[in-house]
């Protein structure tokens, strides 16, 4: 009797929390639906025939080559840090994941700033070649996807390391053992068991690419996100916004589909114990490879732009310009980052769950609806949700509520993505144990579910920290009057010209994500 | 210390949100950039003790972001560098009908037919040159030239949602005629070979580096460039002079009071400042624009406004003709 009423409860209240949160996250799209049925069947066609076929190709070739560059960065700094014993391995684990401090839209502007003929890539590039070769211009795919490898491949860095760390090392070892080459291991063992994480970092950062506002617009590359803003900033149209929004949903949908079908095809159980083994340690010469490798990524993805901002901010800051008013931007951008990244967490706590645990087509139609936000562009779901605030919560208008409801709809997918990829180690065994032993449900999640999952936990709240200090549209649309954060002084600063005046803003939330790193690299050792 | 932390950022909200309570404090929305703005608003707070809370963000997002709050807004005035902006603002009721002893003071053809908003300082669209192409370029005496096959891979233009770019289009063609509005920005298309710039500043940058020849921008950041680079090998040229020619296209930045604010007489308080002589020549010292209202002298470098042939259109067509000219743009398929 006990058992069946917990067994109802359970069945109940899980799929019921998860709707209603996916529903509260279909809002935008909502929006979206409603704004697009004013396109008539002429002006879709004009759509078709004229700006789809353009920004498809546009937008799909972007996302494939970035999925590669963080591929390639990714997994090879991962499994480098993983399975080697070297100098200053901790250290690089931090080196790897700095770069997710740095919004696209610094990156974009710093490069193309570096690059110019007075720049220092570029006067280092005419000391090289000698005028001969002209320097390369960013303004292309292969530069936008430069800067967004750059900026994205920690998503798969950190989803791999994850894997790899908790991931039994038997196989390994049997493989080893029976004589495969660590070349072999990596590819035939190793590769195949990291396949859900390495979807699941990719798929983070196709979203980001799909997404991404910042360094399109500024390398004035025509994808969707930029397009769909073109529409709606310069031709006040709505409609053809909310259609190609409608478009960019779908593409997007159809991705993550072909993702999880990718994904779910493997399912892959830790069992029995987590074996502690020692690790290899890299010859000297190793060592040497492994840090000018690392050491190149870090170079570029964090080292250059971090001296830029360093050195412009120094400058700000002789010329008198950070003010009082400076550290309440930055007060505003951590209050807010730091609650949206919790109130994300346990939202997407129901829905990542409920999909652990049933693999329905209805969990994965949830997990699928709740990833909406992340693609659609922030001004459109700021726009979105504004209507849906003035139209049923009024009250709520114009307080910091109605921002953080955006910027959680918007990251819940971040949190829901990184929440399911620990859950797939989640041996259902174990959770089965728990309850055959007497635990509730509810003691269930906290005394075997939670702990299980906690690396993951912990950087789905970074993810979603990091995500929401660099958040700019929807902040821009939604935020108090008067309330201005990192970000919005970074637009307003360098919306005219010169981010230089930015620089100590962009180094701001630099310096405000550096804590909240370690307190994920403590959790993780203590774990250990 | 981590308590500490969190009182300290609830303790500054807090400060904030009991700021927006008080009554001596108006709300600007502003689709101009802060700095141009930022100088005559604290001469106006030092002057009047009346706070103004500047809210910022492109001028369309506002007006979008306007138009769904309505009357729940917290807005009292909008602000943007753009008459078409404006226009479309006050055609979608979003504006108040400004006293007629504050609007007498600008010209007619700097505000709105209805009076629903007034501009503030002007500026002209004109062509940007590299001097040392300048031997290269003698045919070109029209922004109608800018299309000559010529200058393919020469030209430096923004894209076609910059709010400046539309307003620019919008004159052309309520002159020429859409037709030959639509040949020309063919023409610019393939001249400017896909590769369009977000910024004006851009453009001016890539002309003075030898780049691109020619730039077709507003006046003042040829100055702004100039301020800093004072050998930079660039000149203004002023297109479509002479007996036949349609004159420069000029726009306005301005502004309007909000239809659903509370505190009227306050925001007029702060437009009667920004017509005012005062006010006005903080507009033209700082930006380099030409001041709307008669009597204040622009900025020194400039073009003596008066000196050239401006195009006979209304600032208020710039904002009705907007549809249309997106329509021309659309068509041609503008990056």
């Amino acid at each position: 009797m006990q058992f069946l009423k917990t067994f109802g409860f359970r069945a109940l209240s899980l799929p019921t929390l998860a709707s209603v949160i996916v529903l509260f996250a279909a809002v935008p799209l909502i929006f979206v639906l409603y704004n697009s049925l004013g396109l008539g069947a002429e002006r879709w066609n004009g759509l078709w025939s004229n700006r789809l076929p353009g920004l498809l190709a546009n937008t799909l070739s972007l996302a494939v080559l970035v999925a590669i560059g963080c591929f390639v960065l990714g997994v090879s700094a991962a499994w480098l840090i993983v399975r080697r014993e070297f100098k200053g391995r901790t250290f690089a684990v931090w080196l790897m994941v700095l770069p997710l401090t740095i919004p696209t839209y610094v990156f974009a502007h710093i490069y193309t700033t570096l690059l110019e003929p007075d720049g220092w890539l570029g006067f280092a590039w005419h000391s090289l070649f000698n005028n001969s070769v002209p320097i390369p211009d960013l303004y292309n795919i292969y530069g936008v996807a430069l800067i967004l490898s750059l900026a994205g491949f920690s998503y798969v860095f950190l989803l791999v390391r994850m894997a790899l760390l908790s991931a039994n090392r038997s196989l390994e070892e049997a493989a080893r053992m029976q004589g495969a080459s660590s070349l072999e291991v990596f590819w035939r063992v190793n590769l195949p068991l990291l396949r859900p994480a390495i979807a699941a970092g990719l798929a983070v950062v196709v979203l980001h690419v799909l997404s991404d506002f910042g360094a399109v617009s500024m390398l004035q590359f025509q994808t969707f996100t930029l397009s769909i803003y073109m529409q709606m900033t310069g031709r006040f149209d709505y409609q053809t916004a909310a259609g190609l929004s409608l478009v960019l949903v779908i593409l997007s949908l159809t991705f993550l589909m072909v993702e999880r079908v990718f994904r779910s095809r493997q399912r892959y159980y830790a069992t029995g114990q987590r074996s502690r083994s020692v690790l290899k340690t890299a010859t000297p010469l190793q060592q040497i490879l492994i840090w000018c490798w690392l050491g190149l990524i870090v170079c570029f993805s964090f080292a250059l732009p971090l001296i830029w901002m360093l050195v412009w901010s120094w400058e700000a800051y002789s010329a008198d310009l950070i003010d009082a008013r400076f550290w309440g931007y930055a007060s505003n951008s951590l209050f807010v980052s730091a609650i949206v990244a919790t109130l994300a967490l346990v939202a997407a706590l129901p829905v990542a769950l409920y999909h652990a645990r049933k693999h329905s087509r209805y969990s994965m139609a949830c997990v699928h609806m709740s990833s909406v936000g992340f693609v659609l562009p922030g001004p459109v779901i700021a726009l979105g949700i504004l209507s849906f605030i003035i139209a049923w919560v009024s009250p709520l208008y114009g307080t910091l509520a109605a921002l953080m409801i955006a910027l959680v709809i918007r990251f819940l997918p971040l949190a829901v993505q990184s929440q399911e990829a620990a859950l797939q180690q989640l041996t259902p065994s174990i959770e089965q144990a728990g309850r055959v032993l007497g635990a509730s449900p509810l003691q269930n999640l906290f005394r075997v579910v939670l702990p299980v999952i906690k690396g993951g936990m912990v950087s789905a709240w970074v993810l979603v920290f990091i995500d929401a200090l660099k958040e700019l549209p929807a902040t821009l649309l939604l935020r108090p009057v008067g309330f201005d954060t990192l970000p919005v002084r970074i637009w307003i600063e360098a919306s005219e010209e010169m981010l230089e005046l930015a620089a100590p803003a962009g180094l701001m939330i630099v310096i405000g994500t550096l804590p909240v790193i370690w307190f994920m690299m403590r959790g993780e050792k203590a774990s250990q | 210390m981590k308590l500490w932390h969190a009182v300290l950022l609830i303790l500054s909200l807090m400060v904030q949100s009991v700021a927006v309570q008080a009554t001596d404090e108006l709300v600007v929305y502003s689709g101009r950039s802060d700095k141009f703005v930022r100088p005559v608003i604290q001469a106006f707070e030092k002057k009047t003790g009346i706070k103004v809370i500047v809210h910022n963000a492109k001028s369309a997002l506002l007006i979008n972001k306007l138009k769904i709050e309505q009357s729940k807004t917290s807005a009292d005035l909008f602000l943007s560098n753009d008459a078409g902006s404006l226009q479309v603002a006050s055609n979608m009721q979003l504006l108040a009908k400004l006293p007629k002893e504050t609007v007498v003071k600008i010209p007619a053809n700097y505000r709105a037919q209805d009076n629903t908003w007034v501009g503030l300082s002007a500026r002209a669209r004109v062509l940007v040159v590299n001097k040392n192409k300048m031997n290269q370029l003698g045919f070109v005496k029209s922004v109608l030239d800018l299309a000559d096959p010529r200058l393919k891979g020469r030209l430096g233009i923004t894209h076609s949602a910059n709010g400046s770019f539309i307003a620019g289009v919008t004159v052309y063609q309520k002159t020429i005629g859409d037709d030959k509005t639509l040949a020309w920005l063919e023409g610019l298309k393939r001249n400017s070979e896909g590769k369009v710039y977000n910024k004006h500043s851009k453009v001016v940058r890539d002309v003075a580096l030898g780049k691109k020849d020619i730039g077709l921008v507003n006046h003042y950041y040829i100055y702004r460039h100039l301020d800093k680079n004072p050998d930079a090998p660039i000149s203004i040229l002023i297109p479509d002079q002479g007996e036949k020619g349609m004159g420069v296209a000029w726009n306005v930045a301005g502004i309007g009071v909000i239809k659903h604010s509370q505190k009227k007489a306050l925001a007029m308080k702060f437009i009667d400042y920004l017509v005012s002589e005062e006010g006005q020549t903080i507009f033209a010292e700082v930006n380099r624009e030409y001041p709307t209202r008669v009597g204040v002298a622009a900025a020194k470098q400039i073009p003596v406004s008066g000196s050239y042939k401006v195009a006979d259109v209304e600032m208020s067509a710039l904002g009705n003709g907007r549809v249309a000219t997106i329509g021309l743009i659309d068509k041609a398929g503008m990056p």
